[in-house]
Formats: structure tokens, C-alpha cells, sequence
């Protein structure tokens, strides 16, 4: 009797936990990713492209790019002639390299002195329409995490806003904060803060 | 003449003390001390146990010293697997509690016996069976770790060759957020803690970062900059019906709640970076004033509602803790981004030693400092599970 009532409160609880988590999982090994729950509300639209159809070869759906009063610019959520090679494209980090946007401490303000540049990567966004651009902000370590990667992720931001200024499809760029995270210096002065405070700029090829 | 009246007074005195002595009723009771560090002596126990007491005694300022410099005696033996315990206050002052631990291991007896200690000297809930996340660097890479709130049993929660960021628990300690840039953008990632099950909670155009659910466990705060700038957002649980609730041009950072679930502290760098708080169903902001300038980042909010403790400086950080309505902070230790722990008293941190970051606990009352030893490399962002 007691051997049976045993078994039975096993088995009850097995079916239990199989029924609350769906399946056996094994502690902290192997990991579950569940599709994205990136569309917010009913108003996105339920077509994912398959391919990028490239520009030229169809009409890409219209932007829902809009800038802001304030100057900023939203993401979009409607595909791009750019949402393919923004997910697959060959990331490039040397054609821009010289380009690299600095940035003054506590500051997401692009200087005068890193206009010519940003006038560079456009006319190279401009003469590329198949590629789009990655920009990652960086900051010096002076921050905590927290703050880092905002203010990584505002860099960011304020270039793309600059390179749409100057005529650039906003949804031909995206941004990228990595914080303190992966500095381009090691050191503790001015001298490597100074050259950690940037965006680097990564061009993102087609596959094919 | 004088000295037959000391003699006098002495015996009278004496007498006081032995008539009270002999009135079983009545205990001499030693307040519970917040503010001050107190002398502790440990005796009868070795290996584990006796390591376990006198780092969590210390974590809460309690100073070990022989028993006859000691306002509390802790002593007590090991024996077929259960801890008996007993604290004893200092001098000639009697038991407090004796009391026998039986489950778990050598290791979890000692922390039950250590809370209790706790309990009696400082007036606050248990701690030292809790845990902690926090980032490690690995290589060019950093992982997601977690542990024992005094670094032991550290289990690497990440292997994505990658980098992770702002880890954030569920209340009870089921579940862990946190950003990952394992997709080559950043994510913030929902993981079971127990299981390793991940899902991908928020992914939107451009930042996902610093996620942090509510006390309540019904929603979660967060920072995104698909609107155009990094701000403060807030959807359901299950990520759905997201709001804006900040709609700053130069970015905001750092959300941190409100124990009552009902606002919202955070960073926005206008100028200086600043503290604000924002009810969490969103409207105007309010400036939380501190009382001193500079870049004051990465608060949080003790789970008692009272103090917001947060960061000040750029670069070499100081911690600050105010009272959650606003008024004259007041400096602690050097460190940055600090989390408090369940009793709302001792806070886990982040400090510098050459350049290393390293985990560390603090005393808010009595500015005691002790560092997370056990854990070794570069480790930061500590979150502790509330």
C-alpha cells in the first residue's frame, strides 16, 4: 500500500510539472530561444518579407520614417529595401575605419571638426544603396554601465539624425551602443578616454 | 571618611545589581544598535561554518574580538550534521537564543545562524541565503553569472561568446533579465533562472536596455530608443502594451522602482546627468533633489521605501544615499551602480582596485565594507534577488 500511494504521488507530481513547463528541461545547459515578442501592438503589419528584393528590382513599401519635432528619428517597423541586409549583411568595419566619429566626455554633440567625415559617409551611404550602415556608439569608462549605454546609444543616434540631415534614407542606418564596453584604447587618461569616446562606423554587404 | 562612603556606595550598588539579578522577570536588554560598529566574538566552530559566521557577522558591521572586548558572544558546536547555536550577550549578561539548526548543509546552518544573530543585533530580515546576479568579463566577452549572495557557488548563466549587460530579477528570484548582444543587436533576454529556459522579451529598432519588473512582478520598466532617443518605457509583464513614459531628446538610463509599484526613479543626462522620478502610469517627471552636483547615476530604491542610494562623480565614484522624497544626500564609500539587498541595510556594489572592477558589500549605517572575496576576475553590475 504505502510502495503504491508513493508511486502515485510521483507520478501525479511528474504530470504536474510536465504540464506547467511543457517539457523536461535540463538546468542551465541547453537554452530555449521562443520566437521574438517584438510587435507591440495590432497595428504592425503581418507580412515578413522573405528576401530582400534589393532596390531597383521592386517598389519598396513606403517609409514610416518620419522625423520628429525635436529632431529625432523613431525606428520603423515596416520592412526596408535595407531589413534583409541589416539581419545577414557582411559586416565590413574597414572601408569607414578613418571616419570614426569622436566625441567630446558627457557629450553625444557631433563637433564641427567630425562634419567632413560624416559628409564622407554619406556620399558613401548615397553611392551604395544596396549596403547600410551600423554605427556603434562607445564611451570612456568614466560612466557606470547603465549610463554608458545610453549615452553609447544617443551617439549613435545623433549621427544617424545627421546623415538623414544630409539625405540619407534614416532606414539605411541603425545603431548599435556598446557602452564601455569594448574600448578601442586600454588606458586610464585622456589620452585613451579620448579615443574611446566614438561611433565606429560597420558597412553591412549583401550576401550573395 | 570619603572612602567608607565609596565602600558604601559600592555595596549599595551591588546590591542594586544582585537584587536585579535574582528578579527572574526582569532583562537588561541592550537596544539594537543601527548606527555603530559592534564588537561580536565567535568561538566553538571551524571550517565552513565558522567561516560563514564571521563573514556574514562582518557584512553587517558586526567587528569580531575576544569575548571580553565583545557586547555579543556567539558560540556553539557541530555535531552529526545540525549547527547548535547560541548568542549570549557580552559580560555578564545572559542567553539571547539557543537554538539547534538541522536542514541543509553546513554552509546554509551557518547563514540561518547568522540571520538570527543578525535579527537581534540590527533588527533586520535575513539575507544571507539569498543570491545575486552580476556580470563577469570573459576575455574580449562578458557572461551572466550568478551566486550566493558572498560569491560562493557562482554558476556562469550565459556561454554565448558575447556581451551581456544590466541583469535585473524578477521578485522572488524566478527569472532574470538582461541585454545580450548575442543576435549582433541588442535584446533584452527573459531567462528562468532554474531551467535556463531564454526568450527573447524585447527586440525593437535600435537600444534594448536595462529591463527591470516591477516589485509586483506586473510590469517592466525599461529603456529603448526605437522612438528616435533612448528613453524610459514600461509594458505588462509579458511585454505587451508598452508606454513611453519620457520622451527626452538627450537620453535617459537607469530605471529603478518604487517598492509600491507606483513610480518610477531615473537618469537623464541633460547637461549633468540627474535624478527624476515619473509615476509609472507616465505624466510630468519631477527633479529628485539631492543636495549635491555633478553626474549622479544608477540609483535604486530601498525595498523599504525609504532611501534612494545612488552614484556620483565620472570616474572616480562615489556612492550617496538620500531619503526617497528628496533632501541632503550623504556620502558613503567609493563605488559605483549599487543594488540594495532584502533588509533595505546592506547594499552590493561595484569597486575599483587597480582598475579591476570587484563585487563588494556595504553597511549603509556604519560605511562597513567587505569585499565579495570568494568571486575572482572582473565582475560588475551586481543585482540582488528581492
Amino acid at each position: 500500500m504505502k510502495t503504491l500511494s508513493l508511486v502515485s504521488i510521483v507520478f501525479v507530481g511528474a504530470a504536474l510539472t510536465l504540464g506547467l513547463t511543457g517539457c523536461v528541461h535540463k538546468p542551465n545547459k541547453n537554452f530555449t530561444v521562443l520566437p521574438d515578442r517584438t510587435r507591440p501592438s495590432a497595428t504592425q503589419p503581418a507580412t515578413p518579407a522573405e528576401t530582400n528584393p534589393g532596390p531597383g528590382t521592386s517598389i519598396p513599401p513606403p517609409s514610416d520614417v518620419q522625423k520628429m519635432p525635436d529632431g529625432s528619428i523613431p525606428y520603423g517597423t515596416n520592412e526596408s529595401p535595407w531589413t534583409g541586409v541589416i539581419k545577414d549583411g557582411k559586416p565590413d568595419a574597414t572601408i569607414l575605419k578613418p571616419d570614426t566619429v569622436y566625441f567630446d566626455v558627457d557629450s553625444a554633440t557631433i563637433k564641427k571638426t567630425e562634419d567632413k567625415k560624416l559628409e564622407d559617409v554619406a556620399a558613401f551611404l548615397k553611392g551604395h544603396q544596396a549596403d547600410a550602415l551600423r554605427v556603434e556608439g562607445n564611451c570612456d569608462e568614466r560612466g557606470t554601465e547603465k549610463y554608458n549605454l545610453s549615452l553609447g546609444e544617443k551617439r549613435a543616434l545623433a549621427v544617424r539624425e545627421y546623415l538623414a540631415n544630409l539625405g540619407v534614407d534614416a532606414r539605411q542606418v541603425v545603431t548599435i551602443s556598446y557602452g564601455k564596453a569594448k574600448p578601442a584604447v586600454e588606458g586610464h587618461n585622456e589620452a585613451a578616454w579620448s579615443k574611446n569616446r566614438r561611433d565606429d562606423f560597420v558597412v553591412l554587404i549583401p550576401k550573395d | 571618611m570619603k572612602k567608607s562612603l565609596k565602600i558604601i556606595a559600592a555595596l549599595l550598588f551591588s546590591c542594586a545589581l544582585a537584587g536585579l539579578a535574582q528578579d527572574s522577570t526582569e532583562v537588561i536588554v541592550i537596544p539594537k544598535t543601527t548606527t555603530h560598529i559592534v564588537p561580536i566574538s565567535v568561538s566553538g566552530f571551524s571550517g565552513e561554518a565558522d567561516a560563514v559566521l564571521k563573514f556574514d557577522l562582518s557584512v553587517l558591521g558586526l567587528e569580531l574580538t575576544n569575548a571580553d572586548k565583545a557586547d555579543y558572544l556567539v558560540s556553539g558546536t557541530e555535531d552529526a550534521g545540525r549547527l547548535a547555536g547560541r548568542l549570549k550577550q557580552g559580560g555578564a549578561g545572559g542567553d539571547i537564543f539557543a537554538r539547534i539548526y538541522s536542514s541543509g548543509t553546513s554552509r546554509s546552518q551557518a547563514h540561518a545562524f547568522a540571520d538570527d544573530i543578525v535579527k537581534e543585533i540590527r533588527g533586520t530580515p535575513p539575507i544571507f541565503q539569498s543570491r545575486i546576479a552580476f556580470c563577469r568579463k570573459e576575455g574580449a566577452n562578458m557572461e551572466l553569472c550568478v551566486s550566493d549572495f558572498d560569491g560562493h557557488d557562482v554558476l556562469q548563466m550565459t556561454h554565448d561568446g558575447s556581451l551581456v549587460a544590466t541583469p535585473a530579477w524578477s521578485p522572488g528570484g524566478r527569472n532574470l533579465f538582461y541585454t545580450s548582444w548575442k543576435s549582433g543587436y541588442t535584446q533584452i533576454i527573459e531567462h528562468e533562472a532554474a531551467t535556463g529556459n531564454r526568450t527573447v522579451f524585447a527586440a525593437y529598432g535600435g537600444g534594448n536596455f536595462n529591463a527591470v519588473p516591477s516589485p509586483d512582478g506586473s510590469k517592466v520598466a525599461m529603456i529603448l530608443s526605437k522612438g528616435g532617443s533612448p528613453n524610459l518605457y514600461v509594458s505588462d509583464r509579458n511585454g505587451g502594451n508598452l508606454q513611453e513614459l519620457t520622451h527626452e531628446r538627450d537620453e535617459a538610463s537607469s530605471p529603478t522602482w518604487s517598492p509600491d509599484d507606483r513610480e518610477i526613479c531615473y537618469v537623464v543626462r541633460s547637461g549633468r546627468a540627474s535624478l527624476h522620478k515619473i509615476s509609472a502610469n507616465g505624466g510630468n517627471s519631477t527633479l529628485l533633489r539631492v543636495g549635491i552636483s555633478g553626474n549622479l547615476t544608477s540609483p535604486d530604491w530601498s525595498p523599504d521605501g525609504k532611501w534612494i542610494i545612488f552614484t556620483a562623480g565620472s570616474g572616480n565614484f562615489t556612492l550617496w544615499v538620500v531619503p526617497a522624497r528628496g533632501g541632503e544626500a550623504e556620502q558613503l564609500v567609493a563605488g559605483e551602480d549599487p543594488c540594495w539587498a532584502p533588509n533595505s541595510r546592506t547594499v552590493i556594489f561595484t569597486r575599483q582596485v587597480n582598475h579591476n572592477p570587484v563585487l563588494s558589500l556595504l553597511d549603509v549605517p556604519t560605511k562597513h565594507v567587505k569585499d565579495v572575496g570568494q568571486i575572482s576576475g572582473s565582475c560588475s553590475q551586481p543585482a540582488w534577488a528581492r
